[in-house]
């Protein structure tokens, strides 16, 4: 039996295996499995090669994982084009299309023999039982559900609904494609028995979606009425989610002419008082960082999702990278502070979404929230999420005394002050990117700049003892500590129980908030700490070196990172905390800051 | 003529003042500035409008014309450099019952921010676009725009400008705008009217006035010239529903100054405002509460 699978399967575009996945995943979270699944593809428009990852369990699934449980290859080049995504073992069980011609002792695999291979005629079985070749995708559903025991019924019934539409003929084709590879695997048995054990928590109704359009639900349920962006990999999908629903809810989306637009309309509805946002990746952001600055400026509430991708420049629009955190933190001209989130999951994004809104109402600020490709596109399953534990804050409007000679920049104790939006009468102000006084009037004063300049920073300080907005897991004395964060928190978390479960004495600490850096959270985790590894999809190790500028760790605080599109593996981080237990029994200092 | 059509609001019955709408701020302009008069022209121009100051939001970009929101009492946006426009039409998309101006330069709006031009008439919103065109850089003293004539001498083209001006009526025009005028604080009366003209358009409203720089123009652009140059298009005839003329009237930008609406749809297209409201009736029986929108995500087979 197994607990944990990871199944991965790739063709070209036209062979099915994203939808024999989809279908895979929802009988799945229909059953009541934990699953993750992501989809990877070539960089052309159509066709090209396709990959999907699987990976299902009957406890949380917390990342996708490394080496495949199952692969399937509907045709070796596509296959291989996915390198180190779809690393198949040993121990992996290899099924592969039999009209590519290839002899199961001769597989095109550099340096590795599995030992269980299965050369199937998808193709041919499709054909035959369906008529079409199109229902590959249905006799590899039959394979795997045949062999590890997912979903047949839950398939049956997806198989039915899908081709009801196209007659009787066409669904009981399709169900005798499907019955073709249920039968196949019932001639040819596993010598060993790896059917996925029964869920723990049978038949629990799950939801089951991506980060972007978690992300894009989270907006609709914290109020917001205003979308304005342009189409960027991999973000898109939150935009595309908000025009379906917005309108219903009297909001707007606006596909600006460029990301400035974008950006610049989402200021402009902000002003007229409604909760806005925005979403792109890297480039994107990269040209809205002017009006991010005039947000802060003009003290008006947004929320920027950036989806992360590799970069700098175009770089890798498909990969996921956690290389835009620098970006995130310092870029606008002048002295400006803005708060920085991250989700860690789809599950996650939702909660981070609704509090970047809650947070940019109340303290009438941009907030960017920097999810990444991998959280964005994934699909997971999400167990049922209790909205009412969920506050929704708006921002601070003026009271009536208020509107009496009203003073829009207000120095408040709190540095927060009343806002009011064009139609509320006597609200009338001049909001502006340029230094203003209280009453909103331009000023060269080098005084009022300085008093507005604090006002602006002083208003986040209670920020900072938000320890709702991280969390600590593991043995709290411990004297090895881990940082990380998105989606490669999900990573650490698995080496963790792993860690755990060996009886190493770890803890991991997963923030929320990024920025500004929360000194005390940090200073406080690292007490007992001995040596500590931050661990990160960047090349520079970004969190690492922001956390280091603000608070003063340990010598033995080092960053374990790898540049995007090279995964990182819960095993590796287990072996590097194996090394730091040993290091710490030896005394032997650790070689690098930064290991790549 | 066209009858002129009601703004999004019914008229109030309150009486307004062309003051009413002007702020006790000092400009910063230079003494005789035209933008002087563009400011004077607008307060008349909303003062007939009678909507009151706190329904209105007046957008600018970076430059000396942007400065004019804050001299009125409107609430004002004074937003960064060539961006006014994308900011604008979020606002009127957020609340469509504002009356949403904007002010601009050559270089704001032809420049920096020309690329937005296009889409914004092109999605017809209904707010109006006033820009302030002096063919001259005066806020950082004295560089080319893009209106400046070929061959003028300035600060960053000491050997003459190697560059053909823009046309923003012929620019505008291509674009299919559907209101297009162009006015000089040199005739006062004739600006506040196509200002309030435009603003009472529905749609997307496109004014160039030529407000000329006293620092920094040419001699043959200031005020007292234009009262020589100026020819009203009324008074040669042209009907401004006959966009082709429009059009080739137009093409004399930057050697003849018309004053006046040039063209003006008589069948104005609906704005992307209507088709937002019509939207929003048609869909909303479609809202679950926003408490349950994670219910899609519940998978189905």
């Amino acid at each position: 039996m197994s607990e944990d699978l990871i199944i991965g399967i790739a063709g070209s575009g036209g062979d099915g295996v994203i939808s024999a996945g989809e279908s895979l995943i929802t009988a799945a979270a229909l059953e009541g499995y934990h699953c993750v699944m992501t989809k990877s593809f070539g960089s052309q428009i159509r066709g090209g090669e396709a990959s999907c990852r699987l990976r299902l369990a009957t406890q949380p699934v917390l990342n996708p994982n490394g080496p495949l449980d199952v692969a399937v290859a509907l045709n070796w080049d596509d296959f291989r084009r996915f390198g180190a995504e779809l690393p198949v073992e040993a121990a992996t069980i290899v099924i592969y299309e039999s009209n590519t011609g290839v002899a199961p002792d001769k597989l095109p695999l550099q340096g590795v023999k599995p030992a269980v291979v299965f050369s199937v005629p998808i193709t041919a079985m499709a054909a035959e039982h369906a008529g079409t070749d199109k229902a590959k995708n249905i006799v590899i559903a039959g394979l795997l559900a045949g062999w590890f025991g997912i979903g047949r019924e839950s398939m049956l019934a997806g198989i039915r609904k899908k081709f009801a539409k196209k007659g009787a003929t066409v669904v009981e084709g399709n169900v005798r494609a499907f019955q073709a590879g249920l039968d196949f695997t019932a001639a040819n048995p596993l010598k060993e028995d790896r059917k996925l054990s029964a869920p723990q928590s049978a038949r629990e109704p799950k939801l089951l979606t991506d980060g972007n359009d978690m992300c894009a639900a989270a907006a609709i349920f914290a109020g917001c009425t205003f979308f304005g962006g342009y189409p960027i990999t991999p973000s898109t999908e939150i935009m595309q989610f908000l025009e379906r629903e917005i309108w219903k809810y009297g909001g707007t989306v606006l596909q600006a002419e460029d990301e400035i637009a974008g950006i610049g309309a989402v200021v402009g509805a902000s002003f007229a008082g409604k909760k806005a946002m925005t979403a792109t990746s890297g480039p994107g952001m990269s040209l809205k960082t002017e009006i991010l600055g005039l947000a802060s400026l003009a003290e008006l509430p947004l929320v920027c999702v950036n989806v992360q991708r590799g970069g700098p420049s175009t770089g890798m629009p498909t990969k996921a990278e956690q290389s835009d955190l620098f970006q995130a933190a310092f870029s606008a001209h002048g002295d400006c502070l803005r708060p920085v989130l991250a989700p860690t999951s789809v599950a996650d994004i939702f909660g981070v979404t609704v509090e970047a809104f809650n947070l940019a109402e109340h303290y009438q600020t941009p907030v960017i929230v920097l999810s990444d490709q991998e959280i964005a596109q994934r699909k997971e399953t999400v167990d049922p999420i209790d909205t009412s534990k969920f506050q929704i804050i708006d921002r601070r409007h003026p009271s009536g005394p208020e509107l009496t000679n009203y003073s829009r920049f207000k120095l408040t104790e709190s540095g927060i002050s009343p806002i009011s939006h064009p139609g509320m009468p006597g609200g009338n102000y001049l909001a502006a990117g340029i230094e203003h006084n209280e009453q909103g009037r331009p000023t060269a004063s080098g005084e009022i700049h300085a008093r507005m300049n604090e006002k602006r920073f002083n208003k986040f300080n209670p920020l900072k003892n938000r320890r709702d907005l991280f969390t600590v897991e593991g043995d709290p004395e411990a004297p090895i500590g881990m940082v990380s964060w998105g989606s490669v928190a999900g990573v650490a978390r698995e080496a963790l129980r792993l860690a755990l479960a060996e009886g190493l004495q770890v803890k991991l600490l997963v923030p929320t908030l990024l920025y500004p850096v929360a000194e005390t959270v940090y200073q406080d985790f690292f007490a007992s700490v001995q040596r500590g590894l931050f661990i990160e999809q960047s090349y520079q190790a970004q969190l690492y070196r922001i956390v280091r500028m603000n608070v003063d760790l340990p010598v033995q605080v080092k960053a374990f990172a790898k540049s995007g599109s090279n995964p990182i593996l819960p095993s590796e981080v287990l072996e590097r905390l194996r090394e730091m237990v040993m290091a710490i029994q030896s005394g032997q200092q650790q070689p690098e800051a930064i290991e790549h | 003529m066209t009858t002129l059509e009601p703004v999004a609001k019914p008229l109030s019955l309150t009486k307004f003042m062309p003051g009413d709408f002007k702020s006790d701020l000092k400009p910063i302009w230079c003494p005789g500035c035209g933008d002087f008069g563009v400011v004077t022209a607008i307060t008349r121009a909303l003062a007939n409008i009678a909507r009151p100051p706190h329904e209105i939001a007046f957008v600018s970009g970076i430059g000396c014309s942007s400065r004019i929101p804050g001299y009125t009492t409107a609430y004002g946006f004074n937003t960064v450099h060539g961006r006014s426009l994308p900011i604008a039409q979020g606002i009127k998309l957020a609340n469509p019952e504002l009356l949403v101006l904007v002010a601009s330069g050559d270089g704001d709006g032809f420049s920096i921010g020309g690329g937005h031009v296009a889409h914004a008439v092109r999605r017809n919103i209904d707010i109006t676009y006033i820009v302030m065109d002096n063919q001259i850089y005066g806020l950082t003293k004295g560089q080319l725009s893009p209106t400046s004539q070929r061959g003028r001498k300035t600060v960053t083209s000491n050997f003459g400008s190697l560059e053909d001006p823009v046309n923003p009526l012929l620019y505008v025009m291509g674009y299919g705008a559907s209101y297009v005028a162009q006015g000089t604080p040199a005739d006062m009366t004739g600006l506040a009217k196509i200002i309030e003209e435009g603003i009472r358009f529905p749609g997307f409203a496109f004014i160039n006035v030529q407000s000329p720089c006293v620092t920094y123009g040419m001699e043959d652009q200031q005020l007292k010239a234009h009262k020589t140059n100026m020819q009203s298009l009324e008074s040669i005839g042209h009907d401004p529903a006959d966009r082709a003329r429009a059009t080739e009237l137009a093409r004399e930008y930057g050697t003849k100054l018309y004053t006046g609406v040039l063209y003006r749809n008589p069948n104005p297209p609906q704005t992307y405002g209507q088709g937002v409201t019509e939207r929003w009736d048609a869909l909303k029986k479609q809202a679950v509460p926003r408490h349950e929108i994670l219910n899609r995500f519940k998978p189905s087979n």
